[in-house]
């Protein structure tokens, strides 16, 4: 029992974070209809200002720079590259980002370099805030936390009660109608992308202390994203959170409670002797499989609902 | 527009693609070194090139070898893909070089070993000599093994076997905690890892996990939660970039009291990820063959304060040094730069080390040495110095394996050609 | 039929490229760098069934490429231990094939269900899953080192041993050769237009009776045939497998070979498999910022020529059908369009390895070696060097690329002109 209240509160914890890292690509992708690809590679761009910044100036102003920056970023690509493709579809717009996660990966390594750079969680943040069952948690962590929900409330409100959040969503479906009623709708997007990728950015700052800054990281968080917001249904900021959560508990119970597999072939009535090369599999245990858990859950969700968990229309 | 630029370039490709480069082996002694340059991890693989020509440079200031021919690396680049080394190597043969060097993944040696074992049957007067500075699975000195490999580096299980034996001389140890990668390397740890606990140390092995290698975890919280609930005080890991660095931070932030026993932890690229006040928390340690602060390491000869001043960082390659000075040793033996004379040369050979004397052994090709290991420490009069900053942090001495704790049996059975 | 043969001087020219092209590159490093196009050419035609022909952008298609490689290289071995019937090796890209249809099959059943996105996203899916299982299934797939194997296994017909590399590039020439017409002469085929009236509207070739998502199915199935092909013969031309080639890169790759050389048409896959081959088996010789340029380029390519390589050769079509003469006033515009974006390129990569370099120097390190010319960067007269040219180059191209366009458009207009007389 103890450890399942534990491994439901260590999967929320992670999956806050994994909002924190999806948000802005949901509302990119809910806003625009633009699978961002290089959504990861501004988280990446985040983590490596702050750290620059952070090593001038502190961990604090950087939590507000470092995202601007990113944003700037996000809306000049948007701005000079993304709208030119705009015309040619959605395979075309996809294809774009996919070029820039790789230019920006490189442009990285070419600015700091290609080993890890020692970006640290500030040590005014490093005392325990929290004990439970014998771990502690960092003031940081429980800070992250805080910002996450932040971020979905604002989000929320802003597009729900707020007049701008109301054209921008109107200027996603209809946007003839809102051009016509005066609304500068390129420039909406611009300002949608940017914001999105400032999203990204401030989760870059507050993650890339915890996962390690280096020029592989979005590499091996670009995927994941995409889980999020697919099982969340696109564009769906609620979904999002829940399928962040519903990942994070997932995970972190495959390791917790770690089933053996052999029970499972053996109640099929299949020996290990008859699996041959396939032993492997008996062998192993849920832990061992459980950073693969997110991908199957996107399989499956896209089989069997294509619409993810809240999703207004189809993938 | 780009493309129009690329034209004229391609051209060029194509005509050096097309001469053959045999022409003109005769002057340099020349060794190919096949790494990573390009890509996320090239930072290994431009390190390893700069010790390489730094020790280099020394030789051939001394006159170079063979009564004055000097010594060139070439560098060649294989992106971390296993079938462009394959293709580097060729490009290697064509160039007429004879001697290839390479170390980081071990796929990439697997891959040299079986394509040079094939090449030097089909071509017996065109043999390729490879010496692997850093791959250390087990098997390439076990079955796998080949007259045209030498390993200058510990293996999996040797560096196991030292972890352990330093672990048994700590009786306050009594709970150790393994984590490795799921993956060839890892297993393999985890093998030697199970075996040498029991034979060397008194402690029990109360956790013995292995993870999705490669990045693939983000989140170590649960892992570090079953640490905690083992009670363990040690952890004995294999693991390496990101699977480590997300580990030990992890592991700092959960206020865990343990140790970790690495093989990796203490890469300059190792504590860059994650950060001295967290290294420092878990109190890391390393097996190598010696490091900065170690009392040992007596013969310097200038190495470390004239490598620090032409690359900004500390010296981390005394490998490099002694496969070179090895090298050089075998050639003056063998008095030529053919590749079967200068293996025969080399088995069996002897030579200083940081710790003591190295042996070549000639059953497997495999280095015998003796190793230290050594705990991170921020008041170690040495530090370490990467990319011309201060790390702040130092190794200092927990213990010295001899060679003949180190030493492992091997199951070789090598065919020489006559 | 009759297309195919109307098409003959083409073929038999693919023909004889393939059959001299080892007369002039004779380096075993070049035989490689061949045999890997031949390779990479299969494997593109067969995404470009998907993406060009059938609308279907796939981030997963090494999944059949590699597990084709990896069950070619097991059955190689089992043969060689003599465990298994033997099966001649020059027929075992077949095999491979089979292999990937098996798998197309199977997974395309569930992910072609529908096109888009959702097709996109099952497919990273699919790929990540089966990246993950190489690594941890040791037994099948032996983690990150892959599976070794000696392609020289069995009888040795007229003397065909496939040690030497020379018998192993013309056994992948000869099925590039007979896959790229075979994929040819699916495109003529009813099938071949049916999966483009999927891929254009798919609700009215639904309408008009057509099941789409079972010739999406099958578009998928008969592509992953051609790509276990490939896979196959990658097994055989390298003797090794590994991890790498069913990950995410791999697929990356194939779809930058087949946008950069253009997906719609049939010779783009073909432009882009050679040409980006080359350049990742070269450049890294030239310069550590390859990778870079590889990006930039792409991303070039996708806002000014989705069309890709063929895409812009194809453009210009119309003037070579109608008269060649035509192109004579647009030698002028095109070489002043040639050569200010060579000025630009030529600063603009002269800075891009200056700043490279000076974020990995060492101390004390100022000169880079650029063009051949030693080029200080502590001084700011090379950074103002080639700064100006850059710019210059940028400056001019801004002149001279409408001047392309134009004379394009008046031999465009020229072209109409003689239709409607």
């Amino acid at each position: 029992m103890e450890i399942l209240f534990f491994s439901l509160f260590n999967g929320i914890l992670y999956g806050l974070l994994l909002f924190m890292l999806s948000a802005g690509l949901t509302l990119i992708f809910g806003m625009m209809g633009v699978l961002n690809f290089a959504h990861a590679s501004f988280f990446m761009l985040g983590a490596y200002f702050a750290y620059q910044i952070s090593q001038f100036i502190g961990f604090w102003p950087a939590l507000v720079i470092a995202p601007l920056v990113v944003g700037v970023a996000g809306a000049l690509v948007e701005r000079y590259g993304l709208r030119q493709v705009h015309k040619y579809g959605h395979v075309a717009e996809l294809l774009f980002t996919f070029g820039i996660a790789f230019v920006i990966e490189e442009l990285v390594q070419m600015v700091w370099g290609k080993a890890p750079v020692p970006y640290e969680i500030p040590q005014s943040m490093k005392f325990t805030a929290l004990t439970w069952q014998g771990m502690n948690y960092s003031a940081y962590r429980v800070f992250m936390v805080l910002i996450s929900v932040g971020i979905f409330a604002a989000l929320y409100l802003f597009l729900k009660r707020t007049r701008v959040g109301l054209i921008i969503q109107a200027a996603l479906s209809y946007p003839d109608v809102v051009g016509s009623l005066g609304h500068n709708v390129p420039r909406i997007f611009m300002l949608v992308f940017g914001f999105g990728t400032a999203l990204a950015g401030i989760a870059g700052v507050l993650g890339g202390n915890v996962l390690g800054t280096e020029p592989a990281m979005a590499l091996q968080l670009g995927t994941i994203v995409f889980v999020v917001i697919v099982v969340g249904g696109l564009g769906s900021l609620g979904g999002a959170l829940i399928a962040s959560i519903f990942i994070g508990l997932l995970t972190n119970m495959a390791v917790s409670f770690d089933i053996p597999f052999r029970g499972f072939f053996e109640a099929l009535g299949v020996s290990p002797e008859a699996m041959g090369t396939g032993k492997d599999l008996i062998d192993m245990t849920s832990s061992g499989i459980s950073p693969i858990l997110p991908y199957l859950l996107l399989v499956l969700m896209l089989i069997f609902r294509p619409r993810g968990l809240f999703g207004q229309r189809d993938v | 527009m780009k493309l129009h630029k690329l034209v004229p370039g391609l051209m060029g490709l194509l005509l050096m693609v097309s001469i053959p480069f045999s022409a003109y082996a005769a002057d340099p002694v020349r060794i190919g070194l096949i790494e990573p340059f390009s890509g996320p991890i090239a930072a290994i693989g431009l390190e390893i090139l700069d010790n390489f020509e730094f020790a280099i440079e020394r030789i051939n200031s001394k006159g170079g070898v063979l009564g004055g021919r000097m010594l060139e690396v070439v560098a060649l680049d294989n992106a971390m893909n296993a079938e462009k080394t394959t293709q580097q190597v060729k490009k290697a043969i064509d160039r007429g070089i004879r001697f290839i060097s390479q170390g980081i993944g071990s796929n990439h040696a697997l891959n040299i070993i079986k394509q040079l074992d094939k090449h030097n049957k089909r071509n017996p007067d065109k043999a390729v000599l490879y010496l692997n500075h850093s791959a250390v699975t087990t098997a390439f000195t076990n079955e796998l093994c080949s007259f045209w490999h030498f390993r200058f580096d510990a293996n999996v299980d040797m560096k196991v076997a030292g972890l352990a034996t330093q672990i048994g001389r700590d009786p306050s140890i009594k709970k150790i905690y393994m984590i490795n990668q799921n993956y060839a390397y890892g297993k393999s740890f985890q093998a030697v890892g199970r075996r040498m606990i029991k034979e060397r140390t008194n402690a029990e092995l109360v956790g013995d996990d292995l993870i999705v290698p490669f990045g693939k975890v983000l989140d170590f919280t649960p892992y570090v939660a079953k640490v905690k609930a083992s009670g363990a005080d040690t952890v004995l890991t294999g693991n390496w970039g990101p699977d480590l660095v997300r580990f030990v931070k992890a592991t700092a932030e959960a206020g865990l009291d343990v140790q970790f026993y690495t093989i990796y932890g203490g890469l300059p690229t190792s504590v860059n990820g994650y950060g001295v006040n967290d290294g420092m928390a878990v109190k890391i340690k390393q097996i190598t063959e010696m490091h900065e602060n170690d009392a040992h390491w007596t013969d310097r000869d200038n190495f470390e304060s004239d490598y620090l001043s032409k690359y900004e960082r500390s010296w981390y390659g005394e490998r490099g040094r002694y496969i070179l000075d090895m090298f050089v040793k075998a050639l003056e033996k063998a008095g030529t730069d053919d590749p079967k004379a200068v293996a025969y040369a080399l088995e069996g050979m002897t030579h200083p080390g940081p710790n003591g004397e190295l042996l070549m052994r000639a059953e497997d090709h495999q280095i015998q040495m003796a190793m230290v290991i050594s705990t991170i420490d921020d008041k170690a009069p040495r530090k370490m110095i990467y990319a011309g900053k201060n790390v702040g942090v130092g190794w200092k001495t927990d213990g010295w394996i001899s060679r003949s704790e180190i030493s492992q049996p091997t199951t070789c059975k090598m065919k020489r050609p006559a | 039929m009759r297309l195919l043969l109307s098409k003959t001087g083409v073929w038999i020219a693919a023909a004889a490229v393939i059959l001299l092209a080892p007369t002039l590159f004779q380096s075993g490093f070049a035989l490689s760098v061949m045999g890997q196009m031949g390779v990479a050419i299969i494997f593109a035609l067969a995404y470009n069934m998907l993406l060009g022909q059938g609308g279907m952008l796939s981030f997963g298609h090494a999944v059949y490429f590699g597990l084709a490689g990896y069950f070619s290289i097991h059955y190689l071995n089992l043969m060689g231990e003599g465990l298994v019937w033997y099966f001649p090796v020059s027929l075992l890209p077949l095999f491979g094939g089979v292999v990937g249809l098996f798998f197309g099959v199977l997974i395309g059943f569930v992910s072609t269900r529908r096109a888009g996105t959702t097709f996109a996203m099952i497919s990273l899916g699919f790929s990540e899953m089966a990246t993950a299982l190489t690594l941890i299934l040791v037994a099948f797939f032996n983690g990150e080192e892959g599976i070794q194997t000696d392609r020289w296994v069995g009888p040795e017909p007229f003397g065909i041993t496939y040690g030497p590399d020379i018998q192993v590039y013309y056994l992948i020439g000869i099925w590039c050769f007979v896959a790229m017409v075979a994929m040819y002469a699916l495109t003529k085929t009813p099938f071949g237009r049916m999966s483009n009236a999927v891929r254009d509207n798919p609700e009215r070739a639904q309408f008009v009776g057509y099941n789409t998502q079972r010739v999406r199915w099958l578009a998928f199935s008969l592509s992953s045939f051609f790509a276990g092909l490939a896979g196959a013969l990658h097994a055989i031309n390298f003797e090794h497998v590994g991890f790498e080639t069913v990950g995410l890169a791999q697929s990356g790759f194939v779809l930058f070979m087949v946008f950069i050389g253009g997906v719609r048409h049939y010779l783009g896959p073909i432009l882009g498999a050679v040409l980006i081959t080359l350049l990742t088996a070269t450049l890294g010789d030239l310069t550590q910022a390859w990778f870079l340029y590889f990006g930039i380029f792409f991303v070039v390519m996708v806002v000014f020529a989705p069309g890709g390589l063929a895409g812009l050769i194809m453009l210009h079509e119309p003037v070579w059908k109608t008269d060649i003469r035509l192109a004579q006033r647009m030698i002028l515009p095109y070489m002043g369009g040639l050569i200010t974006a060579l000025i630009a390129g030529f600063g603009l990569i002269g800075l891009i390895e200056m700043i490279y370099f000076v974020s990995h120097k060492l101390a004390g390190d100022t000169d880079v070696l650029l063009y051949g010319f030693a080029t200080d960067v502590s001084s700011i007269y090379s950074w103002l060097i080639y700064g100006t040219i850059a710019a210059t180059g940028i400056v001019l191209c801004r002149k001279s690329f409408p001047a392309v366009r134009g004379s394009w458009n008046s031999a465009m207009d020229d072209v109409r002109e003689r239709f409607s007389a």
